[in-house]
């Protein structure tokens, strides 16, 4: 008996001491490929043409010009900057409130045709975003929002996947607090608004998070939802600025400051709320 | 006060149903499609409507002149589905180049990102590890970046003298022109290895035309520019699986691995037959997730290639999008879409089945393992 | 806005359908009426072009300005960065420019379909425009619009590489032959002799020095396959082969003036628009431009042009109208040449331009023997499968490419 637990003991520490350091040769190795493209790109951003072109490997600019910044602001990458805040707070505010909404709606009012509409959910969900391309340019002409403001959020206002990760949400909570509330005689909607959206912060966080990200870097809809320059959104504008709307040459600072720069806000929301971010990761694979 | 609720609450639970029904229920009601209605006018207006509508376009020859419900615009059956599945010429041609490459693209992105997950997760989650929440971090965020913001990093990370082909030169390779070089990967190996060469192919393969494309194409495997844009994929999206991965890791019941490690199963074995079969359902779902999102790559074709060069980077995607968008042959566009979109339901229906299945044989493995490793306890005390 | 709403909800209302709400968005085709449209009072006009850099953007907007001021009306000027896929987005969605750049290969699809406003009949000296022009504008008989500009091809010489090689002035290539011997004494590890753009846009060039032509020259069938263009394009093949002709994906540039400017060819074949690639982003390469030499069948060289389109659905055509006989008037033409060296269209500009740009003799000469684009609907896609084809172009099988242009080509044809 104590010799099996001697055995195994030395087994486990020297496999141990070899595996931390396999381990943690890895993880230097993994964790050098996904940080030193940022490294490169903020770099970058920083450097001449010519410097960029010649020394591509170079973590520091030499010299230091601040030119491709300048140069961005003065293409219409503000205004694409400001559509892509306007765009995205919208959408998020829609999701968070149509989604939560219609998810609490799902899971807990008890209505004829609730099944029914569910199904649907389901079968929406299962729609390729990419196959509604075409589809999506033909409704917005046809009820003549094509290429106008609304045309760039009011399809976005509502995710398939939002209700339901709200539906599988209000479902894991206990109901005695609503049944509280509504035998004290509030109406559903107060009931919801005051009660029961409180206790959902967690989902609701995901949820604004999962919109947040996704209208933010969403590319497909406002290629095809307006051609006014005007209208252009981060993921648009810098999509074309580098393939022709710059001219000729080879431009990478440019091209590295105006993704940097629409990275931002990105970092700085993942950063803050990244534990909600990992829920968010999962709370999106469940939908699967 | 709250007594009262609560034993109100635990009476009525035998009965709450005919009080729904009748009392609040009529309310719930009214409220119910209150609630829904925003998601059922937004998705109906801009998904379901829609849909029909270019489901009926996808049958007409509307060529994006005047309306296409009119009654100028010719409906003309099935030619648009057809002319690229069943007719000879440059339609069916490009499809079948976006349907190859897209192909090759699963094939190699969706195992790749599936391993690299998996690993990284493990490696992740090594409890003995500093810094676990900095490295899963550094590993998740490229999955949360703009994919239009890190496609163009990539470019300019693989332009011909740019970081990638720097680093190469480095240890004595010559890098490719990555993005621009349209030699099919199994096309190079086979001249590597002296199987044939890319610019006198073997005439059997170059002579036998199968869906307008010759065998010599068919089996190009993806082109060096297709597989750059693998690579950043794989790289992108494997932080994504790895938290589904970790979450599950993180799931494995403790005693599990802790019996079969008592039970003198090496490492190896433990995470074969152990982990997993605990793992499988993420794994199913990670690959059903994979290509699902494969199959519909956009935002790289349209950023980084637009389908060159020499049209090895199309995909149906893509393809579906410049017929309609920039071609004006609407039709086809829509008949691509609903191609892909019928491929895609397919796909996923048949994962959708052998995930279920599976699902119950990891189950009967895990109580397998679980007994198992009851047994080796029993026998040891 | 509230209109739209409430055509919302009549749509869900009515559920799928669709005839309950109308076109909509979507106009119904008319037919084109025969006076222009014309709105009373200022009109807005939106001006959509595809420009090569800053220099072309500020001298149309300060000639769209000057416009505007006189006539009271108010000009747009967008830049497109797809000119392509905005231009079929804003003819799909009823709401095009007013006016654009129409580019000569794209031109016949889009006439064809009937989004183009035909005005050329309307323009004072119509007749002064080359005549070649006005034909690459003209779809069943009837010319649509007015050449903004052309551009023809040219030997590009390094003179600092032709001096190297021990090269003078009499040098200069005549024939194909003469070609492959200078490329050859230009060639070094680090520099071709010559270095092409891919596809058909500059190896053409060689097509047409040799008698040949993609299409019949009633644009009725394909002659891809004929001795014309195949011995062309074999002989562009063949000292491609040599290593002493690249393409520019070849040396990993954009295009060949990039190639050029890098050293990483001592020649090259473009257009006059490689004057301001070199003056800006190449300012100490010294070179000069030569004609193209003369094939089997004589001088030849390729021409590109656009038009100033004018959209079948805008509402102020007369405007428009008005505006482009500004814009080609001689001596905006010679101002848009001095701004960004395009040439002029007009041949009352010609001998201005001439003895202003001395330097130019070579491209201007072209204008003389160069062949148009492909102007026939539905090639578009057959000529981007061609080029694709032609990207390996060392490689290529030629004459299964080229067999392939016209079974391709055929069917396009008979559509």
């Amino acid at each position: 008996m104590s010799t099996v637990t001697v055995n195994d003991g030395n087994i486990v520490n020297r496999a141990g001491r070899g595996k931390k350091i396999a381990v943690y040769g890895a993880l230097i190795l993994f964790s050098l490929m996904y940080v030193f493209p940022f490294f490169i790109q903020i770099a970058t951003s920083f450097k001449t043409d010519a410097d960029a072109t010649t020394n591509p490997l170079n973590l520091i600019p030499q010299p230091v010009t601040m030119a491709a910044l300048k140069r961005l602001a003065d293409t219409d990458y503000p205004l694409w900057f400001q559509n892509s805040v306007t765009v995205t707070i919208l959408v998020t505010i829609g999701r968070v409130f149509f989604c939560s909404l219609a998810g609490y709606a799902l899971a807990r009012l008890k209505f004829r045709g609730r099944d029914g509409v569910f199904t649907a959910l389901l079968a929406v969900m299962a729609v390729p975003g990419i196959v509604l391309l075409i589809p999506k340019f033909l409704v917005l002409n046809y009820i003549g929002l094509y290429d106008t403001y609304p045309a760039l959020f009011v399809p976005l206002l509502v995710d398939a996947a939002g209700v339901f990760i709200m539906k599988q949400f209000f479902e894991t909570i206990s109901p005695s607090m609503e049944e509280a509330a509504r035998i004290d005689g509030a109406g559903t909607f107060r009931t919801f608004w005051s009660i029961v959206l409180p206790m959902a912060r967690p989902a609701l966080i995901t949820l604004t998070i999962l919109s947040f990200q996704g209208s933010w870097n969403e590319l497909g809809h406002f290629v095809i939802a307006v051609s006014d320059p005007n209208l252009y959104t981060l993921t648009r504008g810098v999509g074309q600025l580098t393939s022709g709307g710059l001219g000729s040459g080879n431009q990478f600072p440019i091209s590295m400051a105006s993704a940097l720069i629409m990275t931002i806000p990105t970092a700085l929301i993942f950063i803050i709320f990244q534990r909600y971010f990992t829920q968010g990761a999962n709370a999106g694979a469940d939908k699967g | 006060m709250s007594q009262v609720d609560s034993g109100r609450a635990g009476s009525g639970r035998r009965a709450p149903a005919r009080v729904a029904k009748r009392g609040t229920g009529q309310n719930q009601t009214g409220a119910g499609w209150l609630f829904v209605s925003p998601m059922l006018i937004i998705l109906g207006i801009f998904l379901a409507i829609p849909i029909v509508m270019a489901l009926w376009v996808s049958f007409t020859d509307w060529n994006g002149r005047g309306n296409p419900f009119g009654s100028r615009v010719n409906f003309v059956g099935a030619e648009n589905y057809t002319s690229l599945l069943t007719e000879q010429g440059l339609s069916r041609q490009d499809f079948m180049l976006s349907m190859r490459n897209t192909f090759y693209y699963v094939l190699g992105v969706v195992p790749v990102q599936t391993a690299l997950a998996l690993l990284l997760a493990v490696i992740v989650n090594q409890k003995f590890l500093k810094g676990r929440t900095f490295f899963r971090t550094a590993f998740y965020f490229p999955s949360v970046v703009s994919s239009v913001a890190i496609s163009l990093v990539f470019v300019y990370l693989f332009t011909g003298t740019g970081a990638i082909n720097t680093i190469l030169s480095k240890v004595g390779v010559i890098g490719p022109n990555w993005l621009d070089d349209p030699r099919g990967v199994i096309h190079i190996i086979g001249e590597k290895v002296g199987l044939w060469s890319i610019d006198a192919p073997p005439s059997a393969l170059a002579s036998t035309e199968v869906m307008n494309l010759s065998l010599w194409e068919w089996f190009k495997g993806p082109s060096v520019a297709l597989s750059t844009i693998m690579i950043q994929v794989i790289w992108t999206t494997a932080g994504t699986f790895m938290l589904m991965f970790l979450a599950a890791l993180q799931d494995l019941p403790a005693e599990v691995e802790e019996a079969a490690m008592v039970d003198g199963a090496n490492r190896r074995q433990r995470f074969m037959n152990v982990t997993v079969p605990h793992l499988r359902p993420t794994i199913f779902l990670v690959l059903t997730l994979g290509i699902i999102g494969t199959w519909q790559v956009f935002d790289q074709m349209y950023v980084m290639t637009q389908g060159g060069p020499a049209k090895t980077t199309l995909t149906p995607a893509y393809l579906s999008y410049a017929a309609a968008f920039r071609q004006q042959q609407w039709g086809e566009g829509a008949a691509i879409a609903f191609i892909l979109f019928a491929l895609i339901f397919l796909l996923t229906s048949i994962q959708r089945y052998l995930l279920r299945d599976k699902d119950e044989v990891a189950k009967k493995k895990a109580t397998k393992a679980q007994a198992k490793a009851a047994k080796a306890k029993g026998a040891l005390a | 806005m509230s209109r739209q709403v409430r055509t919302l909800a009549i749509c869900l209302a009515g559920g799928i359908a669709l005839s309950a709400c109308g076109g909509g968005g979507f106009k119904d085709d008319n037919a084109s009426p025969s006076a222009p449209a014309s709105a009373s009072g200022p009109v807005a006009l939106q001006m959509l072009i595809a420009s090569s850099g800053d220099a072309e953007t500020a001298a149309v907007k300060a000639a769209t300005d000057a416009w505007a001021k006189k006539t009271g009306n108010t000009v747009t000027v967008t830049v497109a960065s797809d000119m392509n896929q905005q231009l079929a987005q804003g003819f799909a969605s009823g709401k095009p420019a007013d006016v654009f750049y129409m580019d000569a290969g794209r031109f016949a699809d889009y006439a064809k379909q009937g989004s183009l406003y035909a005005y050329a009949d309307q323009l004072k000296d119509n007749g002064d425009f080359y005549e070649s022009l006005r034909k690459t504008f003209t779809y069943e008989g009837k010319q649509y619009c007015a050449p903004k500009d052309f551009s023809a091809l040219a030997l590009i010489i390094n003179t600092d590489a032709w001096s190297k090689a021990g090269l003078g002035d009499g040098d200069i290539p005549k024939t194909w032959d003469d070609l492959a011997t200078v490329a050859k004494k230009l060639t070094t590890d680090k520099q071709a002799g010559l270095v092409l753009g891919t596809g058909i846009d500059r190896a053409g060039a060689f097509v047409v020095q040799n008698g040949g032509w993609w299409l019949s020259e009633d644009g009725t069938s394909a002659t891809a396959a004929q001795p014309g263009v195949s011995e062309a394009m074999a002989y562009v093949q063949k000292n491609n082969k040599e290593g002493i002709f690249k393409f520019n994906n070849q040396v990993s540039a954009g295009w060949g003036g990039e190639a050029f400017g890098k050293g990483l060819g001592a020649m090259t074949i473009e257009g006059n628009w490689i004057k301001g690639a070199m003056k800006n982003d190449f300012p100490n390469v010294k070179y000069v431009v030569a004609e193209l030499p003369e094939g089997p069948k004589g001088k030849g060289t390729l021409m590109f042009t656009q038009c100033w389109g004018i959209a079948a659905d805008s509402k102020a055509q007369a405007q428009a109208v008005d505006l482009v006989s500004s814009l080609t008037s001689v001596d905006q033409q010679i101002a848009f040449a001095d701004a960004f060296g395009v040439m002029p269209s007009r041949q009352a500009a010609a001998d201005g331009y001439k003895t202003k740009f001395p330097q130019d003799a070579a491209f201007i000469a072209g204008g003389a023997y160069g062949h148009g684009p492909i102007n026939v609907p539905g090639m578009e896609q057959v000529i981007s499968d061609l080029n694709s084809k032609l990207e390996n172009f060392a490689g290529a099988n030629l004459a299964d490419v080229l067999k392939g242009f016209d079974t391709n080509a055929g069917s396009a044809l008979g559509k």
